[in-house]
């Protein structure tokens, strides 16, 4: 199929060329392209600011005064078919993990990273009836994850944290809809994934032993919403406007009582509600949804960079300081008056004001 | 048949010195480089393409990359390591699936009614793809070793018995009446008439199954596996460095070849040692 979109590569590679040599901006481009995770189930939908700027059109407010269209994909492959598709030319803007992101930049993707997408909660569950009670248990099991994404990188941290390495486990590499068959058949013992574990929870097939909102803000899940450069160097305007509209979702979902409405959009994407609920319960949604680029967010990416390099996931190194531009969400703050709306954190995640 | 082969048997009647002057012939150059013809100018192509930037050096890295990571990855062993693992699946799958597949194509072949009671449900079944078996298979073996084997097993069982039974059921009916009339024995029937007979049919279904068995196992590795060539593939694309995967497809296709080369050399042989039967 990529090879019938030459000649949107050859566009691609002019609009670069372009955007490198002249850096000439323009006003708006006519179809603006983003791409975020979807959740294995095939649905349309998918979860974070990036379903809530789209689903509520907190991005075409931005842009209702322009003939600008919109096209929304979110990918079953997440991650990893992401960044293809960012790659054949196809997306401009798109939300998937920390993981990914490292491995598309490091293969040389020419993205930025606009701010923080939040957090994802990290569930562990194993089946019910075998002696797992928390992650040390796991010596010698057969887990499944879904190898490459942020989840792979959750698992490995919290091996470390108890003492072990990835040669203790056995490791089955599987998508997520995939994981839930293959436990559900005791072809595998446990699972480290997002919360559409907890529905195999409440059939009493799995048992949770481990969730990142019990091990601490640094055990969750993480990444960012990106733009490619050529995008932003010849659409700055545009892209002050989507960041806007992210911003705007981001605020809306801060204030609790749009929750409700928050977690049925969500649920669109194929995740149970009920999954949904419990994710987030006693957790604000101001604070899972802090898009801010901050110490946290650039410390969690200094430290899946390293892992990636130590596992062997990436081969080139990647200068933090050239990929984080932060100049949109500092603006756009600013425009929305929300400087001070969501606090800055430190690197463990604790808040500074 | 092949060009080859014929051109062979012509000189084998023309001249006396036959075999050698055959074998001499057969290995022009050209008959080398001819193949090679098709692959030079893909990458040929390919280069330029690198070299000009048409394509995203992540979706298309220029060869030499795709050479120096296929030289990492024999360096360090990898594809010595995931070879073996894909090679022993197809080596089992093979050897179950094709085994099988011989004496349900004989069997279906020699008897009409047995032909009358399968033959139908076998092609029925034969027409679901490996890949829609899967979902069914794992219910019953999960996701262990056997469920590639069997996957593997029976995308060769397949094309085998339906070479073979087609194999039988083509023998001239004058050859089995002469062998009638001679009253010959069961072994001589078998050995100087019906392996001689099926032989070539067989074989081409032989070399089809093999070529299933790759798809197969690179379906199944794809799908299920921590290890193999297969699965070493999946994880480049994962891991998004396509060189991998390129390398990959070069080893596949090396292995690929020579297997098939060697099961048809080994036509050749067994047909040099059965009788001509014209």
């Amino acid at each position: 199929m990529s090879f019938l979109r030459t000649r949107r590569f050859v566009m691609f590679a002019a609009v670069f060329a372009v955007g490198l040599s002249a850096a000439r901006a323009e006003p708006l481009p006519e179809t603006i392209r983003f791409g975020g995770f979807g959740q294995g189930f095939g649905k349309p939908f998918g979860v974070a600011v990036l379903a809530i700027a789209h689903v509520k059109g907190f991005i075409a407010d931005e842009f209702k005064d322009t003939p600008v269209k919109f096209e929304w994909t979110y990918f079953t492959g997440t991650g990893p078919a992401i960044n293809e598709a960012t790659a054949n030319g196809q997306l401009d803007f798109a939300q998937y993990g920390g993981l990914p992101n490292i491995i598309g930049r490091a293969n040389g993707l020419p993205t930025r990273i606009l701010l923080s997408y939040g957090t994802t909660t990290v569930f562990g569950a194993a089946r019910t009836g075998l002696p797992i009670h928390s992650v040390k248990d796991l010596k010698g099991r057969k887990v499944t994850i879904a190898k490459g994404t942020i989840l792979h990188w959750a698992f490995l941290k919290a091996l470390e944290a108890n003492g072990l390495t990835a040669k203790d486990v056995t490791i089955v590499d599987l998508k997520a809809a995939d994981q839930l068959a293959a436990l559900a058949a005791g072809s595998v013992d446990a699972s480290f994934a997002t919360s559409t574990l907890l529905s195999l929870r409440n059939q009493g097939i799995v048992n949770v032993f481990h969730t990142s909102r019990d091990a601490g803000p640094k055990t969750a899940g993480f990444g960012a919403i990106t733009v490619t450069d050529p995008f932003q160097t010849k659409y700055p305007d545009a892209t002050q406007r989507v960041v806007r509209g992210l911003l705007r979702a981001a605020e809306w979902l801060s204030r609790e009582e749009n929750r409700e409405e928050a977690l049925q959009i969500w649920a669109k994407s194929g995740t149970p509600y009920a999954a949904l609920k419990e994710e987030f319960e006693d957790q604000p949604l101001k604070q899972a949804y802090n898009p801010r680029i901050d110490e946290f967010l650039v410390e969690q990416y200094r430290d899946a960079i390293q892992f990636a390099k130590e596992e062997k996931l990436i081969r080139n190194d990647i200068d933090l300081k050239k990929w984080f531009e932060s100049k949109y969400l500092e603006a756009g703050m600013k425009d929305l008056g929300l400087e001070r709306h969501w606090p800055r954190r430190a690197a463990d995640g604790a808040a500074v004001n | 048949m092949n060009v080859r082969s014929l051109v062979a048997r012509d000189v084998k009647a023309a001249a006396p010195f036959g075999r050698l002057a055959a074998g001499l012939r057969a290995f022009r150059p050209a008959d080398l480089l001819l193949p090679l013809a098709l692959p030079a100018a893909v990458l040929l192509a390919w280069q330029v393409t690198a070299v000009n930037g048409w394509l995203p050096v992540q979706i298309l890295p220029p060869p030499a990359m795709v050479l120096s990571t296929l030289h990492d990855l024999i360096r360090d062993g990898d594809i010595a390591a995931n070879l073996k693992i894909s090679l022993w699946r197809i080596s089992l799958g093979f050897a179950l699936g094709a085994g099988s597949g011989l004496v349900l194509g004989t069997l279906l072949g020699v008897s009409k009614t047995l032909d009358d009671y399968l033959g139908p449900v076998f092609k029925a079944l034969a027409q679901i793809p490996s890949l829609g078996w899967v979902p069914v298979l794992i219910l019953i073996f999960g996701l262990a070793e056997a469920l590639k084997i069997v996957i593997i097993a029976k995308a060769c069982l397949v094309p085998t018995v339906l070479a073979t039974a087609q194999g039988i059921r083509n023998i001239p009916r004058h050859y089995l009446e002469v062998a009638r009339v001679l009253r010959l024995s069961g072994r001589t029937r078998l050995f100087k008439l019906l392996i001689p007979a099926t032989l070539p049919t067989v074989f081409s279904g032989l070399r089809l199954a093999l070529s299933h068995a790759w798809i197969a196992l690179i379906v199944v590795e794809m799908l299920a596996a921590q290890e193999g060539v297969g699965y070493m593939m999946v994880w480049g694309r994962t891991l998004f460095q396509i060189d991998i995967v390129i390398a990959g497809m070069l080893v596949i296709g090396v292995i690929g070849l020579a297997m098939d080369t060697g099961l048809a050399r080994i036509a050749r042989r067994l047909r040099g040692w059965a009788p001509d039967h014209g």
